[in-house]
């Protein structure tokens, strides 16, 4: 299934979010917007570790990612790609 | 503190734009060259987007190819930008030197000081507001975004000289086309110009002169005006091709 999401969680930065996901299971995400992370690449790969994860733990599993590649992030944090989720998964019909 | 050496490089692509900022990145890094301060301009005009943006989301790419307008992705996060009547800066040191060490809140108010001192050489009195702005009478004049790789620090930034919001509307993608009336008028009374605030036209020449004293300030000095060196301006060019005006790169989101 895929569902994308484009808001402002924390009413600060805009940000879009594209997900792909299979009986539960991130297949691609893509987390995009005007928001600052340092290292960026940390970032980069961050993002693309979420493939594979749990679609219903995807910001505790960010949160890790990125800590285990000591990202700092300004204007988004972790809750928000979590509530941008929800959001997807919410207004899709039988998300497994 | 290190004396900082001045590039002034006038207009050039947005490509070439970006790939001299990192090719000075890397001479910087590698001790070839002292710590920089660029300044420089943009022709044609260009938009860039932040690294993490969507080239799709942000921009109306037939759009800008009609109007002969340059698309970029910066290595740097934030937001699009219109990049026209402006004076851009990049300053590049290393993560040790005096200017940017402590937080990146401290490093981007450090360096906003040569951007604050500049605008009071015009005649404008502004102030930093966290994390990346400067404005004045609340109003924004400039935007600022850094990274920090290979243990140094590249911060640009646009000063912004004239504002033509009609253009950056044709050109930027809104989220909600219904309410793009409501946010021009938004970007119109958050954001303003060195133009609109002294009431009279001020052009890229004349802002050098006055942000290069700015800069000079904040920086403890600056060395003479002079250009990046041929080996900086070979790689540049490589950059500019290889990276920055690459499909891939360009469209990484």
């Amino acid at each position: 299934m895929t569902g994308s999401y484009i808001g402002k969680p924390s009413g600060g930065k805009l940000l879009r979010l594209s997900l792909e996901w299979e009986q539960g299971i991130v297949r691609g995400i893509s987390i995009r917007g005007d928001f600052f992370a340092h290292p960026e690449d940390g970032f980069d790969e961050a993002e693309a570790a979420l493939a594979g994860a749990p679609v219903g733990h995807l910001e505790q599993t960010f949160a890790r990612e990125l800590a285990s590649r000591g990202v700092t992030l300004f204007g988004l944090s972790p809750e928000d790609v979590g509530v941008a989720v929800a959001s997807i998964l919410a207004s899709s019909n039988g998300a497994s | 503190m290190d004396a900082f050496r001045y590039l002034e490089t006038s207009e050039h692509s947005a490509a070439f734009n970006m790939g001299l900022d990192e090719a000075i990145l890397e001479s910087v890094a590698t001790g070839v060259e002292p710590p920089t301060l660029r300044l420089y301009a943009w022709k044609p005009y260009a938009v860039s987007i932040g690294y993490f943006q969507g080239i799709e989301d942000e921009v109306d790419l037939g759009r800008c190819a009609t109007l002969g307008i340059d698309v970029v992705r910066r290595l740097t996060g934030g937001g699009a930008v219109f990049h026209a009547q402006e004076l851009t800066y990049s300053l590049v040191a290393p993560d040790s030197h005096p200017l940017v060490a402590g937080t990146i809140l401290d490093s981007y108010r450090s360096i906003c000081s040569g951007v604050i001192n500049g605008l009071e050489v015009m005649g404008i009195h502004a102030e930093f507001v966290p994390l990346n702005d400067v404005c004045a009478n609340g109003r924004k004049l400039s935007g600022n975004a850094q990274t920090r790789k290979r243990g140094c620090v590249l911060q640009h930034g646009t000063i912004i000289l004239g504002l033509d919001v009609d253009t950056m509307f044709t050109i930027l993608k809104v989220p909600n086309e219904k309410l793009k009336g409501k946010l021009m008028q938004d970007v119109r009374s958050r954001v303003s110009s060195v133009s609109d605030m002294l009431g009279r036209s001020v052009g890229y020449m004349e802002a050098v002169l006055a942000f290069e004293r700015g800069f000079s300030e904040a920086l403890g000095g600056l060395g003479s005006r002079s250009d990046p060196s041929q080996t900086e301006m070979s790689r540049a060019m490589e950059l500019a091709t290889e990276r920055f005006a690459s499909a891939s790169w360009t469209y990484k989101r």
